[in-house]
């Protein structure tokens, strides 16, 4: 019976004048994202690779000097993409590519597309989940807002309900029908999609791509399904046809178009971060009196006596390492905690505003669906900030190599005179730091960090499901 | 096949339908005659579940509809005044969808475009969207639905108003056809001429009542007049 209805109505849907153009628009627009996606992915990858390629040579390459001065110098880490970014971009085009990795100073990342408007071109918006998540809702409704209340309209609803069939038959024939339709339209999209990520030769950044997409196909499809039984129950309940399309359209606007923005801002408000501007000066303040008001120096002071104490010496010439080097650790180590306790209230802010937003996803289905497409495609908050820590840890082991290296090679300047105090280092030193690499969070963590939004999107889709059978359930069959 | 007990329906205080008994057997082409409003149409939609009685049973083959409402829809063929197609869907699309919804699939294309031939649809208009089609067209397929369901009783609300003389005595030719076959047959209609012609049963309705009920054999179609008038003064 089901699928007889569901034959039924995905024929009546196909050929009514509504479909064609509406699915011909979608595809035109589906395909254009993905192609300027594609576009947009693999240049970004490709500066991003040979950018972190020059900046590996460079490191190598920067002359012999001293270890210390070396570190000054410094490294760029540049972020590499996973191949689904070019299907969700995220928030990859406000968040910046490249961190500068030094001695003495933790930087935060720079450098994002948007703010370097001709890299990212007229298309840098579009993106196949943008169209997915704004116009595929769309699509299902302009083909399903009539549903139950065209019927009504029109009296075949009577004709069908004399035949003896339930109306929860009904409800899950035309759930299939209109399904099917809107598969129809998008998937052949979808799967262009997935042979594009087939056939690239770009490096795989993450792991288990098929996970993810299988995942991406899940999710996008429960989000498809809650606006089908949301249609359906609109359509259903509402007086008219023209009824069931306004409710529908305003509710599309709220969770596609105001909810996205509005949450952002009010979990900003909710949790503010602190304000960059005074973020470095902060800071720089906290370093200078020191992390819990000993200032620098006198810790020095204190490390200094300690060292000599333990290795039982009354001068720092006659320590058994380059006592210099070692100081400039411990500097590091004092400066790193009071870099932890600033970077860490940005990123608790950030994370407080993640999960409050993932809350608000129970009031528009767009949120968490968007929260899981940029987190599967490795395009979210949460791995900016992974490559940000890892950044940070490769500066901090680059740091403490080189002022290692030292510490260990030039123990005979000990107590020499600063003038001639110098060991030169070559390329084969520069080689104990090994490349940067960017290792992204596990799929595994990505779907703990994102579980309540999963959690969300099920909630949504049972509840437009129970909405659906309470509106046939108490669907009127005349017109008034 | 068909039977009313006490049958009532209200809307607020006003009383649509007043405590009506009613018995339509196999065989039976029982005619509800009554002006605008009487309770024809009500009566109808009772029957079919469409409304909820305020108290009374409507009863088709013996069984409560508003306790077995789908079962009982398997007994019924419903044929409202204007009936409501598909327009994007062809005569015959129609006429096999709703056969299939009324739970007969095993009807071949032939048997379809029989089913259209005999209730005198146009050879070429059953493979037309009947969007295209005209208020006799439609009533039509209609009946054609009617004739694919099988069904042991027939509820007809007003089926012929509106179609051509030789289309609504063709639509008589087939009550007859049905009723021989053995369906019971409850028919709302203003026509007193064709109740008196296809009917073997008229029943008179006025404000929610069944005020008089006629067999056929027994009045001349001028009585049948007269007898209405009367009432309806
Ligand atoms: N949904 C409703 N709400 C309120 N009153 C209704 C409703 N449906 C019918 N009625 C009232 O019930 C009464 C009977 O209506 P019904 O449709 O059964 O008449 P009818 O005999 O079929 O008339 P007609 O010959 O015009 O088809 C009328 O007074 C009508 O106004
Ligand atoms: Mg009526």
């Amino acid at each position: 019976m089901i699928r007889i209805i569901a034959r039924k109505e995905f024929t009546e849907i196909v050929r009514d004048g509504r479909f064609m153009w509406t699915a011909a628009l979608m595809v035109l627009l589906l395909l254009t994202a993905m192609l300027a996606g594609w576009q947009r992915h693999s240049s970004y990858m490709a500066t991003q690779a040979a950018a972190q390629g020059a900046t590996n040579t460079q490191w190598l390459k920067q002359g012999d000097k001293n270890p210390h001065t070396a570190a000054h110098y410094g490294n760029y880490a540049f972020k590499p993409l996973g191949p689904l970014a070019f299907f969700d971009n995220g928030v990859t085009n406000y968040t910046g590519t490249t961190v500068f990795m030094e001695a003495h100073k933790q930087n935060f990342a720079i450098a994002s597309p948007a703010a370097d408007t001709s890299a990212i071109g007229r298309f840098g918006e579009l993106n196949g989940a943008m169209i997915l998540q704004v116009l595929m809702p769309l699509l299902v409704i302009f083909l399903g807002f009539t549903a139950f209340a065209g019927e009504r309209e029109s009296g075949t609803i009577r004709q069908v309900m004399s035949m003896g069939i339930s109306r929860l038959s009904l409800l899950w024939g035309k759930a299939l029908g209109l399904g099917s339709a809107v598969l129809m339209v998008v998937l052949p999209c979808v799967i262009i999609g997935a042979v594009f990520i087939a056939m690239t030769d770009l490096p795989m950044v993450g792991e288990g791509l098929a996970t993810r997409i299988a995942l991406l196909t899940v999710a996008y499809l429960a989000y498809a399904g809650i606006f089908l039984f949301l249609t359906l129950a609109v359509s259903a309940w509402s007086r008219s046809p023209r009824t069931a399309l306004m409710v529908l359209v305003g509710f599309w606007a709220f969770t596609a178009f105001i909810m996205p923005k509005t949450a952002a801002e009010i979990s900003k408000a909710v949790y503010p971060s602190p304000p960059y501007g005074s973020f470095m000066a902060d800071m720089k303040a906290h370093r200078a009196r020191g992390f819990d008001g000993t200032p620098p120096w006198a810790e020095l002071g204190k490390f200094q006596g300690q060292m000599m104490r333990e290795y039982r010496v009354s001068d720092v010439k006659d320590l058994p390492f380059y006592w210099t080097a070692v100081r400039m650790q411990r500097l590091e180590e004092l400066d790193q905690r009071v870099f932890d306790q600033h970077f860490g209230a940005v990123t608790a802010a950030y994370a407080g505003q993640r999960r409050f937003q993932d809350r608000l996803g129970l009031l528009a289905p767009t949120l968490p669906l968007r929260s899981i497409s940029m987190g599967l495609a490795g395009t979210d908050l949460i791995q900016q900030q992974k490559f940000q820590d890892d950044a940070e840890s490769f500066r901090e082991a680059m740091v403490e190599k080189m002022n290692g290296y030292l510490s260990r090679a030039a123990v005979s300047l000990n107590g020499v005179s600063s003038a001639s105090n110098y060991l030169v280092a070559n390329e084969d030193v520069f080689a104990i730091v090994p490349p940067f690499r960017y290792q992204p969070p596990a799929l595994a963590t990505t779907l703990a960090e994102h579980w309540m939004n999963f959690a969300v999107l099920a909630f949504w889709l049972v509840a437009a499901i129970l909405l659906a059978l309470l509106g046939v359930k108490g669907m009127a069959l005349e017109r008034d | 096949m068909l039977e009313a007990i006490d049958l009532r329906k209200s809307y607020g205080d006003h009383a649509a339908l007043e405590g009506l008994n009613l018995k339509v057997k196999a065989g039976d082409i029982y005619c509800l005659l009554g002006a605008n409003g009487a309770g024809k149409t009500t009566t109808i939609n009772l029957f079919l579940n469409f409304i909820e009685p305020t108290s009374g049973t409507a009863m088709v083959n013996g069984i409560d509809v508003t306790q077995s409402p789908l079962e009982t829809k398997r007994y019924l063929a419903y044929i409202p005044e204007q009936v409501m197609l598909y327009g994007n869907l062809t005569g015959i699309e129609n006429l096999e969808y709703f056969a299939r919804l009324g739970g007969h699939a095993e009807y071949s294309a032939a048997d379809y475009q029989s089913f259209l031939d005999r209730v005198g649809l146009q050879a070429n208009a059953a493979h037309l969207r009947v969007r295209t089609y005209s208020k006799g067209m439609r009533q039509k397929v209609g009946v054609a639905i009617a004739l694919a369901k099988q069904a042991k009783a027939l509820l007809l609300d007003e089926p012929t108003s509106g179609l051509d003389p030789k289309a609504s005595n063709e639509f008589s030719a087939l009550l007859l056809q049905l009723r021989n076959d053995g369906a019971a047959i409850l028919m709302a209609t203003h026509d007193l001429f064709r109740a008196k012609e296809t009917g073997n049963r008229i029943g008179i309705m006025k404000s929610g009542r069944l005020v008089q009920e006629l067999s056929t054999d027994e009045v001349s179609h001028a009585d049948v007049e007269r007898i209405y008038l009367e009432h309806m003064h």
